[in-house]
């Protein structure tokens, strides 16, 4: 085993405990601020306002999280619908818009194909700051300003997904397709019946890179939502942040909450990373 | 199972070319205009609309004359605005002079402190066994997929004065820490005022995942022969880590090096709600001057145009830079 260490690593000098010496040190690097914010929370206010400060609290309580969760004034449960509605509609649409147009790309040949592609890789190469400010305009023409409709009207098509599904359903085997054709199926039949099927694992680790990305955005949903019952969590977040300057413990326990759903998820994809590997393995 | 599938009929395409391949060519055309259409109305416009607002004293809080409130009460001004941004004295055009060298400033410290940490720290875990590998891989990744807001308000707290988690380690270990960490204009290391230090320091722990999996992912692709074959000529761990990994990875290390670049010219967060732009603007960066501009002080969209455009510019040719990487041949 040592051996075999020292064969991969130019740090071999450190040996394999310090290796790991160094390894956990970046570990505790990456969770003390996240620790340190947990433990934090868990005090009263007085022990957070205590000059030297406590690292551990002497009576933790969760009174924070609950008067989060229970205060009439926190419109808590409006903003977490609010992210949940908004992630779940742009993963979905994210989902369909992206396999559907990747499965035109990847699949069929007509004339002005690599100019249509072309128009929508444009939008990778935009940087966000770019189109924001007309977006704006665009959305308070449309009349979607202030609504959830903004968040999810501008965003239905994401050229990135497109790009990885078309890179996908190349792959699949064009005998299937015909196969199917020949069966009488139709043209979207042949997307909704054979393709979208094989594409399970694919539009998976979209559809969750797309969920973060919306549940964690913040840029987009400051400028367009101004009403406390329309934002989402990212927004109350920081609402809570200028609101509570005095109470902090109540900012430590909200920003522990807005991270514990995507730490949620976040536990289930590693297990179906590990798990993808371990299957291809045995294949 | 998709190969097992295919195998099961017969391998011959369909040869009946006109009619069906007419039909599926009708099927693409009318599948594809509805999302071409999109794009036009969501990036092609809003691209075109940046740029010709750029020309403009634009303000949505004035009613125009012509196509879009432009005009009349908005004038077209030609490059006035970019003439204020780089040479003229009113407060925005000086702030975001600064802002771009801040920018630029922040970037040229993220990107050398990034690889620092996460080439060696990928070499490390490369090398240790498969289980813990998956475990470390996943903790250091945790940040990156965590809300940039929840993080930056969460190191608010490490960098508070007093009772912050960095001054308590400082006192832990018999230092003497800073008054303030974000807003003592006057403490400034090489150059470099303290809040963009700290701004750096936040920014790299929120971001050193990404690199360190994609490292990692290209070090168990090289062949390890060429690795061993070092050693068996007698180099040392930093000659084989200098002679031999980077150089292997150089492509990797170019690629991961623009994306790092771009992602830091476009930092918000961290700007706006931990440091806001402070202390003395210290810490103000175009893409704060740009939200700023637009959309807190005064609406000026057109000024702030303008300044995305600057950005733009920047950002396409580093992308460019990216796609030459991307494309050139590469062989190990």
């Amino acid at each position: 085993m040592h051996t075999e260490n020292k064969s991969k690593n130019p740090f071999w000098v450190l040996g394999k405990s310090g290796a790991y010496a160094v390894l956990i040190l970046g570990l505790i690097a990456t969770l003390l601020p996240f620790f340190y914010i947990i433990v934090s929370s868990l005090k009263t206010d007085a022990e957070l306002r205590q000059t030297p400060p406590n690292f551990f609290s002497r009576e933790p309580s969760l009174k924070h999280y609950t008067t989060i969760l229970t205060d009439e004034n926190i419109p808590i449960e409006r903003n977490v619908m609010n992210s949940v509605i908004v992630s779940l509609a742009r993963v979905c649409i994210t989902l369909f818009t992206s396999s559907y147009a990747g499965y035109i790309f990847a699949k069929y040949h007509f004339k002005g194909k690599n100019l249509a592609f072309g128009v929508i890789l444009i939008q990778i190469m935009i940087p966000f700051q770019v189109v924001m400010i007309p977006n704006y305009l665009l959305v308070v023409r449309l009349g979607l300003i202030d609504s959830l409709w903004a968040l999810i009207v501008p965003s239905m098509v994401d050229a990135f997904g497109i790009f990885l599904m078309k890179q996908f359903i190349e792959s699949l085997p064009a005998e299937l397709m015909d196969a199917a054709r020949i069966d009488g199926a139709s043209e979207f039949g042949i997307y909704s019946r054979i393709v979208l099927p094989q594409m399970g694992p694919s539009l998976a680790s979209l559809g969750i890179f797309t969920f973060m990305f919306t549940w964690n955005d913040y840029l987009w949903p400051l400028i367009v939502l101004t009403t406390p019952e329309n934002r989402t969590i990212p927004l109350l977040l920081v609402w809570f942040q200028t609101q509570h300057t005095s109470n902090q413990g109540l900012v430590l326990a909200a920003s522990i909450l807005t991270l514990l759903p995507i730490f949620f998820v976040y536990m289930f994809v590693q297990r179906w990373i590990v798990d993808q590997a371990t299957q291809s393995a045995f294949k | 199972m998709a190969v097992s599938i295919s195998s099961l009929f017969k391998k011959e395409t369909i040869s009946d070319g006109g009619k069906l391949m007419a039909q599926q060519r009708r099927f693409a055309y009318i599948s594809l205009v509805p999302i071409l259409l999109y794009m036009g109305l969501f990036t092609l416009f809003p691209i075109l609309f940046a740029l010709v607002m750029s020309f403009f004293s634009y303000t949505p809080i004035r009613e125009g004359s012509g196509f879009l409130s432009l005009g009349g009460a908005n004038p077209f001004i030609g490059i006035g605005n970019y003439i204020e941004l780089f040479t003229g004295t009113g407060k925005p055009a000086e702030v975001f002079r600064l802002a771009v060298k801040n920018t630029f400033l922040f970037t040229a410290l993220v990107l050398p402190l990034n690889l620092a940490i996460t080439l060696p720290l990928a070499v490390i875990l490369e090398s240790i066994g498969e289980r813990f590998k998956t475990f470390f891989r996943a903790i250091y990744f945790l940040p990156t997929i965590s809300s940039a807001v929840a993080l930056t308000i969460i190191w608010a707290y490490v960098y508070a004065p007093g009772w912050g988690l960095l001054s308590l380690m400082f006192k832990a270990v018999g230092l003497v820490p800073p008054k303030s960490w974000l807003q003592d204009p006057n403490t400034i290391y090489f150059g470099v005022p303290l809040a963009m230090i700290c701004a750096v320091v936040a920014h790299v722990w929120q971001d050193f995942g990404y690199n360190l999996v994609i490292f990692v992912a290209a070090l168990q692709s090289i062949p390890k022969t060429l690795r061993e074959a070092a050693r068996v000529d007698g180099a040392n761990a930093l000659q084989e880590f200098w002679f031999i990994v980077v150089p292997l990875l150089r492509r990797t290390i170019l690629l991961t090096s623009v994306l790092t670049i771009l992602s830091s010219l476009q930092v918000f967060v961290i700007f706006q709600l931990l440091t806001r732009g402070g202390p003395q603007n210290q810490t103000q960066t175009m893409v704060l001057s740009i939200y700023e501009n637009a959309f807190r002080f005064t609406n000026s969209l057109g000024l702030a145009s303008a300044m995305s455009m600057v950005l733009f510019v920047i950002i396409l040719t580093l992308t460019l830079i990216q796609f030459r990487i991307l494309r050139a041949e590469w062989e190990y």
